[in-house]
């Protein structure tokens, strides 16, 4: 499982935060990576393929995320993820 | 991966500031005032007890436990009103020569003038409360224990069957949201779904509690959010519970337990608690067994230990037809 890891530090650009809408968008995209991703705000440690945990973040505006994937797609999926976040969800 | 997470969100509090006083329910339950020192509010409390400051008051400043919140009560107070404002002085300068987090005054005592006009100069802060001392006491030192105890957060769900708080683990997908929800549909009360805070009561137990925002919900894959305070109501739901026995949810049939004579345990926050792994299969009803498996918690905290009442029965039944 261990074969592949990578992390990258994110940052949050959408005023609202991370809020339940781009949640959901961060799970839809990850799930269909093989890679377990977590996201770690504030010392906490959540799975990137749950909602909930993700919305336990309770991540702002400006804030930065650090998003480790593991698995053989790890790479991918941390793109598509820092790709979700620089979009800003579709969002201001 | 559960046991991971037990790691990783691992926390112990080394201080907390005064300020977080006024954050929680313990403000209200203490009708709590700041009356000087304002400024000084994110000082910083490093144990979870509280001291009278009688002898230090006086003069006597060796072993004086200047960490903790200074409890202020009648005695002191009155002993205060005995001293010149000079006498005050000089104390408190000497007090101050210490870090202190911040003075507490029980019953809406009001000390004299110039004891707050020195407070607010070297911005020590001065609250007020309008319960007894003894209250103030327990409930500070309720709170801040609270505070200090160590937590970590973990995947999972919690319900509350039968009296015991179950804890749910297992990866993700198999099954552990819907497992409790039917629990919940049987009449069992849901503590929190996903994101469970983990947190050392003050005796040998593990609390498990709600994250804030996540409270009252689930989330069931493929029907989104469900709210069970509003679908099944109020008597379906708790804040926290006591944690009686993990529940491991696994796909494969392994190494499992045929009959449970030792109750395997786990161990968190250094405190063990009875642990099951139950294998999924189809056609399995997770939450009967999940029932099943709390009422044997049950039996056992009752002094009942099923399976050693089966063996000793099953040895009588041997060693009798042996002796026929």
């Amino acid at each position: 499982m261990n074969n592949n890891r990578t992390e990258k530090i994110i940052k949050v650009v959408n005023s609202l935060g991370v809020h339940a809408r781009p949640a959901a968008m961060i799970v839809r995209a990850m799930q269909k990576y093989d890679a377990h991703v977590y996201l770690i705000y504030n010392g906490n440690r959540r799975n990137a393929k749950s909602v909930l945990q993700i919305l336990s973040l309770g991540a702002p505006k400006d804030s930065e995320i650090l998003a480790i994937a593991e698995g053989k797609d790890a790479h991918s999926a941390l793109q598509e993820l820092e790709d979700i976040f620089e979009s800003g969800f579709g969002e201001e | 991966m559960w046991e991971h997470d037990l790691q990783i969100n691992f926390r112990k509090r080394g201080s907390i500031p005064v300020a977080s006083l006024f954050r929680e329910s313990v403000f209200a339950e203490l009708g709590l005032k700041i009356i000087a020192g304002f400024q000084g509010i994110r000082r910083e409390v490093l144990t979870a007890d509280v001291n009278r400051p009688g002898l230090a008051l006086t003069g006597y400043l060796e072993y004086f436990a200047n960490d903790r919140i200074q409890v202020l009560g009648n005695t002191e107070i009155h002993y205060l009103e005995r001293l010149s404002p000079s006498e005050i002085e000089n104390r408190l300068q000497y007090m101050f020569s210490f870090e202190i987090p911040a003075f507490l005054l029980s019953r809406s005592l009001v000390p004299p003038q110039i004891f707050l006009d020195i407070c607010n100069r070297h911005g020590v802060p001065v609250l007020q409360s309008n319960l007894t001392t003894d209250q103030v006491i327990s409930k500070v030192i309720l709170f801040l224990a609270e505070k200090f105890a160590p937590e970590t957060t973990i995947h999972g769900t919690v319900v509350d069957c039968y009296g015991i708080g179950v804890v749910i683990v297992g990866e993700s997908g198999i099954g552990k949201s819907e497992t409790a929800l039917e629990l919940v549909e049987r009449g069992h009360r849901l503590v929190v779904d996903d994101v469970v805070r983990l947190r050392k009561g003050i005796e040998d137990v593990v609390i498990a509690e709600s994250d804030p925002q996540l409270e009252h919900y689930m989330h069931i894959r493929g029907i989104g959010v469900v709210d069970v305070l509003s679908v099944y109501g109020a008597g379906r739901i708790r804040r926290r519970k006591q944690v009686g026995l993990i529940i491991e949810l696994v796909e494969k049939m392994e190494d499992y337990h045929i009959i449970i004579d030792i109750w395997p345990e786990k161990e968190i926050l250094n405190v063990k608690v009875p642990y099951l792994k139950v294998p999924v299969g189809p056609g399995r009803n997770l939450a009967v067994i999940v029932e099943a498996a709390a009422l044997k918690c049950r039996m056992r905290e009752l002094g009942i230990d099923i399976d050693q009442k089966f063996s000793e029965r099953s040895k009588h039944a041997t060693t009798y037809y042996q002796n026929l």
